[in-house]
């Protein structure tokens, strides 16, 4: 292993470019640009050979070699084939091309040309990645067995426990790798990609800083260091990070630039997502789940719902969007499947072992509990992540709803009134809530206010009948009657006027009882008299009569 | 916690109204009514919450499989309360809450871990149930306690209110790709390239300009007529990037610097830069002194301008005026760059030909081909 450390691509930054070419006349030669992988210039400098008949040997697998680093895959691709189309090809090259097909998505063509090719571990270690990208368990057994205890091998399998999300096992083989090899710097970039995916934020920008020391111009490390950052503070900060690698990058600079781009509209809070994320869905994974999320904050459910419904949700995250979508659908349709779909999603989440600690787990559990109406549940896990979402309109409607459903009524107004959001505001459920908030915190006038400030509508008669019956349970018999009142003449149905007799004689109780002012009865006679009905006679009469002995002007 | 003492206090007023069973709505609002007075607090802040003072990174300490607690985690997840949602075993989605909060690890346990269980399916247990005989001691004449019995003959109906799931939209994610799988292309040489392993398996953000190498390379080369077709990239969007303008200019000069000087080869006779140089007679520079060179704000096209400079200078102009040209920027490149004269035309203005602002010598030298 010492003879690696001959290379000197990892000592310090390499020189730039721009000073070779200042001081030197002399023409860069193949080794110098691949050790400063620079890839650009290596095709350049091939292609030149090339051209002017300085052939050497292997020149279109070293092109090859070069552009597949330089992750212009399409472009390995094209010397590939060529190669393998010639009579006398070396038959290796089918497991370069295999390769080359993978990078490109292209799986039946990398499986096909990787048989082509001779038994190798790269052959090996391909099929076994192949067969995880079909869900083919059974030759992902076999090449399993085949890997070998060396590191190529380990690394690999390391690599597939990341994309299971088994980060856990995939650091302990980085770990063993990196105890008899401090010099596989990389390593701890893979190792800080394991923390960041299980939320271990500062644990990755750790072992990530003993990578960028040596290499401070990394594209994966520099975005993946952004992205802790994203998490840890926010999307500005982040931002910040990405930019130092757009300033240091040449302009002939191509690599990562999809992962780039697509991140600059996560970092810009979904600035641009229109644009960008389309045709990067499928190429980056997360693209999708961005665009549904955008969506999902235009309130275009529909359409949220179109790009998500065929995904088959392996992570959390899909798993968890996969639920807000059909809880968002399902409630928007009325449609029971979808809301039961969506309460199994969340609980699948909200119970998994990696995840029943994380907000977002707490977040799917309440939303479990919500759907399935056990409103006790949805607290425990609500005021367990309460701490983070002060003055988060979303958080503080479900929680003042549950509030309000386990007859803390106090709290829930006190709740309901922080949310900013009018549309919450204005939304039918928002406002009964709140109006029998007021009504159980005898504050009927508030409650009333409420009906006077809406249209009318099937709604606003809906919050009629509340403010009528639950004023009445709680006796507030005034502005139940008025409720009634409003109610009688809306419809003619013999209910309410027996409401508003109750409630009215409720008021007149209320007075005797020294509980509600005199001067009220006015008001109440006022509002029996409206009803043309044979009692309302003999209740006047008797209210006045009261009246008079207590020298009540009516 | 005092608040909520508060407003135990406030609901045990109202218990008064709960006395009586004999309601009509007796079953629906029966949890309420039946419940101990006082103990009537619905349960908050008990419940632990998740371990991290920071956003999602809540790390598990009761997560079982993921707990990567091992020597570099710097004390990251070790932060305890225990996950009191730990203690509401999600599994059993039945009702039977009661018990749940004895494993919490909170020590403040004692008086609102009770009840929140009897009213829980039943939407809002709507508290003021009330006992409509409460007033029945009214000292009233027989006729307004008659009246009073309207109050009973109406029942207010419980409403159902529909709740509404508000569903929390996750953050966007970002991306931060897969972990190099080793499915990789070896050197056609099979030397180890130790990509992946000393460092990662990406290009260096220093990339050649192919353009530019290519550039180089035939300079270099000894095949100078090699007639190689260069692929030259145009840049999008150029005005907002004028950092791959300047690189680019950079970079040319860099290679133009690096040429020998160009020659011209003139088609025609010219007279050698160091005779143009020479003194004028002085009764013309005695002239100039009075009257000036003719400025380019003359009325006349640039070709006659040029033409009438050059005659001054004892420049030949044949047909063309590229070659003329050369040769008088050569002329004033020479003046320029010469030690001698330059603190002369600094002290003196106007004694020069006219303003060629001197990036224009630059240019001619740009036009100057092999």
């Amino acid at each position: 292993m010492m003879l690696s450390r001959a290379k000197p691509a990892v000592g310090g930054t390499p020189p730039p470019g721009d000073r070779r070419r200042k001081k030197g006349k002399k023409v860069p030669q193949l080794e110098e640009l691949l050790a400063l992988r620079d890839f650009t210039g290596a095709i350049a400098l091939l292609e030149f050979k090339r051209h002017v008949g300085e052939q050497e040997e292997d020149a279109d697998l070293w092109i090859g070699y070069s552009a597949f680093h330089l992750g212009d895959y399409k472009r390995a691709l094209e010397e590939y084939e060529a190669l393998t189309k010639q009579p006398d090809c070396n038959p290796d090259v089918w497991v370069n091309l295999a390769c080359t097909y993978f990078f490109l998505g292209m799986y039946t063509q990398a499986e096909q040309a990787a048989l082509k090719a001779p038994k190798s571990r790269l052959q090996n270690r391909l099929l076994f990645h192949l067969a995880h990208k079909f869900s083919d368990e059974k030759k992902l057994m076999s090449s399993h067995q085949n890997l070998q205890d060396i590191t190529e091998d380990q690394l690999s399998l390391a690599s597939i426990h990341y994309m299971r999300s088994h980060y856990q096992e995939a650091i302990d083989i980085y770990k063993r790798i990196l105890l008899d090899n401090r010099e596989y710097l990389a390593l701890n970039v893979y190792v800080a990609l394991c923390y960041y995916k299980l939320d271990y934020y500062d644990v990755s920008q750790e072992v990530l800083a003993v990578y960028l020391q040596q290499v401070p111009d990394s594209t994966i490390a520099l975005n993946l260091k952004a992205c802790n950052h994203f998490r840890l503070y926010n999307g500005k900060a982040a931002e910040a990070e990405l930019k130092n690698l757009t300033d240091s990058a040449s302009s002939s600079f191509e690599f990562g630039k999809e992962l780039i781009k697509h991140n600059l509209v996560v970092f810009r809070g979904g600035e641009g997502a229109l644009q960008v994320l389309p045709p990067l869905v499928d190429v980056i994974p997360e693209a999708r789940l961005n665009l549904v999320i955008y969506y999902l904050r235009q309130d275009d459910v529909q359409e949220a719902y179109n790009l998500i419904k065929d995904l088959e949700p392996t992570a959390p995250q899909e798993y968890i969007l996969k639920g807000v979508v059909n809880a968002a659908l399902g409630q928007e349709m009325g449609s029971r499947d979808h809301l039961k779909i969506a309460q199994q999603f969340f609980q699948l989440v909200g119970e998994s072992a990696s995840e029943c600690d994380t907000i977002p787990g707490r977040q799917c559990m309440s939303s479990c509990f919500f759907l399935l109406r056990q409103f006790g549940n949805v607290l425990i896990y609500l005021n367990s992540v309460k701490s983070y979402f002060y003055n988060d309109d979303t958080f503080n409607f479900n929680y003042a709803q549950a509030k309000a459903a386990m007859g803390n009524f106090s709290e829930a107004e006190e709740v309901f009134l922080l949310i900013q959001s009018e549309k919450i505001k204005n939304d039918f459920v928002y406002l009964s809530w709140l109006a029998r908030c007021y009504i159980m915190n005898k504050k009927p006038q508030l409650a009333w206010k409420l009906y006077l400030k809406m249209e009318t509508s099937g709604e606003s008669f809906n919050l009629l009948q509340l403010i009528a019956n639950d004023c009445y349970k709680m006796r507030q018999f005034y502005y139940s009657a008025k409720a009634f009142d409003v109610l009688e003449r809306l419809d003619s149905n013999p209910e309410y006027w027996e409401g508003k007799r109750g409630a009215c004689v409720g008021v007149f109780q209320m007075i005797l009882a020294g509980r509600e002012a005199k001067e009220t009865l006015r008001e109440v006679l006022h509002l029996l008299k409206s009803t043309g009905n044979s009692q309302v006679e003999y209740i006047v009469r008797i209210m006045k009569k009261w009246a008079k002995e207590n020298r009540v002007p009516v | 916690m005092a608040e909520r003492r508060a407003l135990e206090t406030r609901l045990v007023e109202n218990q008064p109204y709960d006395e009586s069973l004999d309601l009509p709505e007796a079953e629906e609002a029966g949890g309420a009514a039946g419940r101990p007075a006082g103990a009537r607090s619905p349960r908050v802040g008990d419940a632990g919450r998740p371990r991290g003072s920071r956003r999602p990174g809540l790390p598990g300490a009761g997560g079982g499989a993921a707990d990567p607690s091992s020597d570099e985690e710097g004390g990251g997840g070790k932060e305890e309360e225990a996950a009191a949602a730990r203690s509401a075993p999600p599994a059993a989605l039945s009702e039977d809450e009661e018990d749940d909060d004895d494993d919490s690890e909170e020590e403040d346990d004692s008086s609102e871990t009770d009840s929140e269980d009897d009213s829980e399916e039943h939407g809002a247990a709507l508290e003021g149930d009330f006992n409509l005989t409460d007033y029945d001691y009214l000292p009233v004449s027989s006729e307004i306690k008659e009246l009073f019995e309207y109050i009973k003959r109406y029942t207010p109906k419980t409403i159902e209110i529909e709740h509404k799931l508000q569903p929390f939209i996750p953050d966007f994610i970002p991306a931060v790709g897969d972990i190099d799988a080793f499915l990789k292309v070896p050197r056609p040489d099979g030397k180890p390239d130790n990509l992946g392993l000393l460092v990662l398996d990406e290009p260096s953000t220093k990339q050649s300009d192919p353009t530019v190498l290519s550039l180089w390379l035939t300079e270099n080369s000894k095949q100078h007529n090699v007639t190689q077709q260069i692929k030259v990239k145009s840049l999008e969007n150029a005005e907002k990037n004028p950092k791959a303008i300047d690189s680019w200019i950079e970079s040319i000069s860099e290679l133009h610097r690096c040429k020998p000087p160009a020659t011209v080869h003139y088609t025609r006779p010219m007279p050698d830069i160091e005779t143009l140089m020479q003194e004028w007679s002085p009764e013309f520079e005695e002239l100039l002194g009075k009257v000036g060179l003719p400025t380019a704000d003359m009325n006349c096209d640039l070709a006659e301008y040029i033409d009438m400079i050059c005659a001054v200078l004892d420049i030949p102009v044949y047909k063309s005026r590229i070659q003329p040209l050369h040769v008088l920027f050569s002329l004033y490149s020479e003046f320029k760059n010469s030690q001698h004269f330059k603190p002369l035309a600094e002290g003196k203005k106007g004694r020069s030909p006219p303003s060629n602002p001197p990036s224009q010598a630059a240019d001619a030298e740009a036009l100057s081909f092999t």
